[in-house]
């Protein structure tokens, strides 16, 4: 078989071996979500952004306005853009993301003092809510940053970054006794 | 220099996700301006102590152009607005 981006992470080389058990402070790198971006046409973002918050099926993060991420954990890259082709009938450019970006899931009590670290951003829950994102700097690296949870952060990088952003996040996360495996 | 914009769509961020893209108090010149007209547009900056217009790109989060009014002096920054409302507030 031939080794190419559809079958190998970008990870791969960093998570090579056992598994340690994840600790408190645990960094999960997702494996196979189908991920797009949309992009609204001219005029359309209202419409876009009603259309798309309408579904449940898979989760929306803000990027830029009349552009958003679109992330869903059981469709295949081919489902998820055929249901956005469908739902969004010509109102907006849909772009398969899925092998170009690695999601880095951060969870555990110290989450916010490690990503202070490396993002310039009010991370408190009333500036930052559950739920929120928005495209931030992480050291060098330019992430879409989502508060999923209280203490549940998560980072989507493109894959090109990704080692370093891995490397990056570990040092952060050092003091922390921070661990890192695939999702399972 | 001003630490801290305001982007109108993604809130407070530091200075470094911003690209400064130079004056933007600047109008283009009609095509048929004379050579000095197209000179001063392209070439000739002020380099003001006080307020000053700039765009400013936001390139690690929305990627959009912003036109920030600051102060060189006081390091005072007094309003952020998106690019695109910003000429259309101006006739541009």
């Amino acid at each position: 078989m031939i080794r190419d981006h559809y079958n190998r992470h970008a990870l791969d080389e960093k998570l090579r071996g056992a598994p340690r058990p994840p600790g408190a402070n645990h960094l999960a790198i997702g494996h196979r979500q189908a991920m797009a971006m949309v992009l609204a046409t001219a005029g359309e973002e209202d419409a876009v952004e009603r259309l798309l918050s309408s579904v449940t099926e898979f989760a929306v993060r803000f990027s830029a306005p009349g552009e958003w991420l679109v992330i869903s954990e059981n469709d295949t890259p081919e489902g998820l853009q055929r249901c956005l082709d469908a739902l969004c009938s010509g109102r907006a450019h849909i772009l398969d993301q899925s092998e170009a970006r690695v999601l880095f899931r951060l969870s555990g009590p110290s989450t916010r003092r490690i990503l202070a670290k490396g993002i310039g951003l009010d991370l408190h829950p009333i500036a930052f809510a559950a739920g929120a994102s928005a495209n931030a700097l992480c050291g060098h690296i330019a992430v879409n940053l989502v508060r999923t949870g209280e203490d549940v952060f998560e980072l989507l990088a493109p894959r090109s970054f990704a080692e370093s952003l891995f490397d990056d996040l570990m040092t952060m996360g050092r003091e922390y006794d921070l661990t890192a495996a695939f999702a399972a | 220099m001003a630490s801290l914009i305001t982007c109108p769509h993604c809130g407070v961020r530091p200075k470094e996700e911003f690209t400064i893209r130079g004056d933007a108090s600047l109008v283009r010149p009609a095509p048929t301006a004379s050579d000095e007209a197209w000179h001063d547009y392209v070439y000739v900056r002020a380099n003001p102590r006080g307020r000053t217009l700039e765009h400013w790109q936001h390139v690690a989060g929305c990627r959009r152009f912003l036109v920030v009014e600051r102060d060189t002096f006081t390091h005072e920054v007094h309003s952020v607005t998106d690019g695109a409302a910003f000429a259309t507030e101006n006739g541009r």
